[in-house]
């Protein structure tokens, strides 16, 4: 198994950019689910999660715990063509993307 | 790339952030753990013109107006995996050096064979670098 950033010197770097909590936030590049749910840790209202991959989406889903079931929507999608209308998030994150 | 930035601000509300978090334009260094004792026996040769190329996108939406920079922060970011995983992760890679590869996976090997130890992990790092730009409406 590959862990990634176990210090989770992530997550402290993303909590520096300001409250979380209530906010309305688009993922990009989601893959399996990794920094989505470390992301769901910091109680924002909800969180859209996209990856292009339907395994990756498929392995997202399957992993989500039951307390955040509600607050995550996985869906299989590209960041060129987002399909939410304008003016929809408060924050957009391209997660290992660019 | 750029067309995927102005997707981003077209979603975002006024004012909204947007985080590029992505590894640093760096070449990564692969070392081995043993007993929480790290030796470095490696630098990647891996492409970086990906990251170049995302760079230049972020800057050219900076110049067109969509957004400002707010902030910028560089930490340190580890991978850990056991050595059956190594050459997989590496084959996420796209490089036509496979030969460096090759001779990197044997040089792990190698290390892997000369210690002794139960608790013996890859470490790879590299920074990360988070980017926090503001969406200006205008």
């Amino acid at each position: 198994m590959i862990r990634v950033d176990p210090e989770r010197n992530e997550i402290r770097a993303l909590k520096e950019v300001g409250t979380w909590r209530g906010k309305k936030v688009l993922e990009i590049g989601c893959g399996d689910g990794r920094l989505t749910l470390r992301l769901a840790g910091l109680s924002p209202k909800l969180i859209h999660a996209i990856d292009p991959s339907p395994n990756l989406i498929r392995a997202a889903r399957k992993n989500i715990p039951s307390a955040f079931a509600k607050q995550i929507h996985y869906k299989v999608g590209s960041a060129g063509d987002l399909k939410y209308p304008s003016d929809s998030f408060d924050r957009v994150v391209f997660s290992w993307v660019l | 790339m750029v067309h995927a930035l102005r997707e981003a601000h077209r979603v975002l509300k006024p004012d909204g952030l947007l985080l590029d978090l992505r590894p640093g334009a760096v070449h990564r260094r692969v070392g081995i753990e043993v007993d929480s004792q790290h030796k470095q026996l490696a630098i990647m040769t891996e492409s970086l013109k990906d990251d170049y190329a995302a760079n230049r996108a972020v800057a050219e939406i900076i110049r067109e107006g969509l957004f400002k920079t707010v902030s910028r922060i560089q930490f340190n970011c580890n991978r850990t995996m056991a050595l059956t995983d190594f050459s997989s992760w590496l084959a996420d890679f796209p490089t036509d050096r496979d030969a460096r590869y090759g001779r990197l996976i044997r040089i792990v090997e190698r290390a892997f064979e000369e210690v002794n130890g139960k608790r013996k992990k890859i470490v790879v790092k590299g920074p990360l670098i988070l980017k926090v730009l503001k969406k200006i409406v205008g």
